[in-house]
């Protein structure tokens, strides 16, 4: 690097036109090379008169109260760089052991939320069943609407991927064909119109290759245990690789 | 050692005190760097608090043998805006873009106008085209990139670069 470009680099750092490469190059630079760090902190000098053509504004309320706050934070987490002096009597004790306490009580409250998630992640996951098949409905323009999960039980979990709007006189209903040669058998209605589990008994386990679909339906349900509405999406059922 | 070097000093001995002494007298005015970079006494305010807190965090770190202990906590609070400004999406111009630049200008103008009379920078700066000193002030004074700058002047950015490398050379040699 000629020295007329570590200038320039130098000042543009100072300046503030620096990019984040820029900066790291040559701080490594000046980490090195005290002439370096020198010259940079000229650079910084030279402009240092423009702050203070900013306006002296009064700190908002309590910045202080603050600002203890978040170095006791932060001592809490880090141990001190330096051990400390006996000047400690200057500051206000008893605000600093407040404002430990607080951030204590936060710190707990935190790790048992957290401790409350793990036990409640790991519940869900053991007794959260397997599906046997897992549907992805398409509609027409072959977008995912839906995704099916069929349990060997014929619980069937429908998680919608879309809100539908459907019309207060009108229902989605849940269909699928047991036998690829049979009429397809209602599972259900969704009548909240939002995703749901659905339980139905009498039916075999569900196997790939299933028809899953969802229709729209006169309110209560199709009148004919058949599908009669238009179909919002459908799709074949596929064992999950596990 | 100045005052502000004897508080830096003491903060690195742990001594909460001092941190509060340098806010004292200090405060507003980073306070005011930070509004005028910032834009909105919120963020400013917690580009001040992070100051502090990197100033602390940091103080063992100064030596005052290499420079100023003002200028390096002023370095820590630029470069903390700075940051804020480039890479955080949630500082969003306050108003129309009209009313902004107006704002922007009347801001430099001012910046300019209060350095003292006497002052090399002032003299420096005095010896640029109006144009490259606004960019190098605009820079410095409201933080803005080349890119800010090029779009506020409607110029190319190549132009705008090399503009602001030519006033620093100048400047540079006007103020050495």
């Amino acid at each position: 690097m000629t020295d007329r470009s570590l200038d320039l680099l130098i000042d543009e750092v100072a300046l503030g036109l620096a990019d984040d490469a820029d900066i790291a190059r040559l701080d490594r630079m000046a980490q090195a090379d005290p002439a370096i760090a020198a010259r940079l902190d000229q650079a910084r000098q030279r402009l240092l008169a423009l702050d203070d053509t900013a306006d002296a504004l009064p700190l908002p309320e309590g910045f202080w109260t603050r600002l203890e706050a978040r170095l006791d934070a932060e001592e809490a987490t880090t141990p001190p760089a330096a051990p400390q002096p006996a000047q400690q009597n200057v500051v206000e004790v008893s605000s600093i052991r407040n404002a430990m306490h607080r951030w204590r009580a936060t710190a707990v409250a935190g790790m048992a939320a957290a401790l409350m998630l793990g036990v409640m992640l790991a519940w869900v996951s053991l007794s959260r069943p397997e599906p046997a098949v897992i549907a992805v409905l398409l509609n027409d323009a072959g977008e995912a609407i839906a995704l099916v999960e069929g349990l060997p039980d014929n619980t069937t979990r429908i998680t919608l991927l879309e809100r539908q709007n459907v019309a207060a006189d009108q229902v989605m209903q849940v269909w699928t064909k047991p036998e690829e040669d049979g009429p397809p058998v209602s599972l259900g209605l969704l009548s909240t119109g939002r995703s749901s589990t659905l339980t139905i008994d009498g039916l075999p386990t569900p196997r790939p290759q299933q028809l899953y679909e969802i229709t729209f339906e006169p309110a209560g349900g199709s009148p004919t245990q058949l599908p009669t509405g238009p179909i919002l999406g459908k799709g074949l059922a596929k064992e999950p690789v596990t | 050692m100045t005052d502000h070097a004897t508080w830096i000093k003491a903060c690195a001995a742990g001594d909460k005190s001092a941190l509060q002494a340098l806010m004292t007298a200090e405060g507003g005015r980073m306070f005011g760097v930070a509004q005028r970079m910032l834009r909105r006494i919120d963020l400013a305010e917690d580009a001040v608090q992070d100051a502090f807190v990197l100033i602390w965090k940091r103080s063992h770190q100064f030596d005052p043998s290499r420079g100023s202990a003002r200028g390096w906590v002023y370095t820590i609070l630029r470069n903390r805006c700075l940051t804020m400004l480039r890479n955080e999406d949630r500082v969003q111009p306050i108003g129309p873009e009209a009313m902004e630049s107006a704002i922007n200008d009347q801001d430099l103008d001012t910046a300019f106008d209060r350095l003292d009379q006497t002052d090399d920078l002032r003299r420096c700066l005095e010896r640029l085209d109006l144009q490259t000193r606004r960019a190098i002030l605009s820079s410095y004074v409201l933080g803005h990139s080349h890119g800010e700058i090029a779009g506020r002047m409607a110029a190319p950015l190549g132009s705008v670069k090399s503009w602001v490398r030519r006033g620093l050379t100048k400047l540079r040699e006007c103020l050495s």
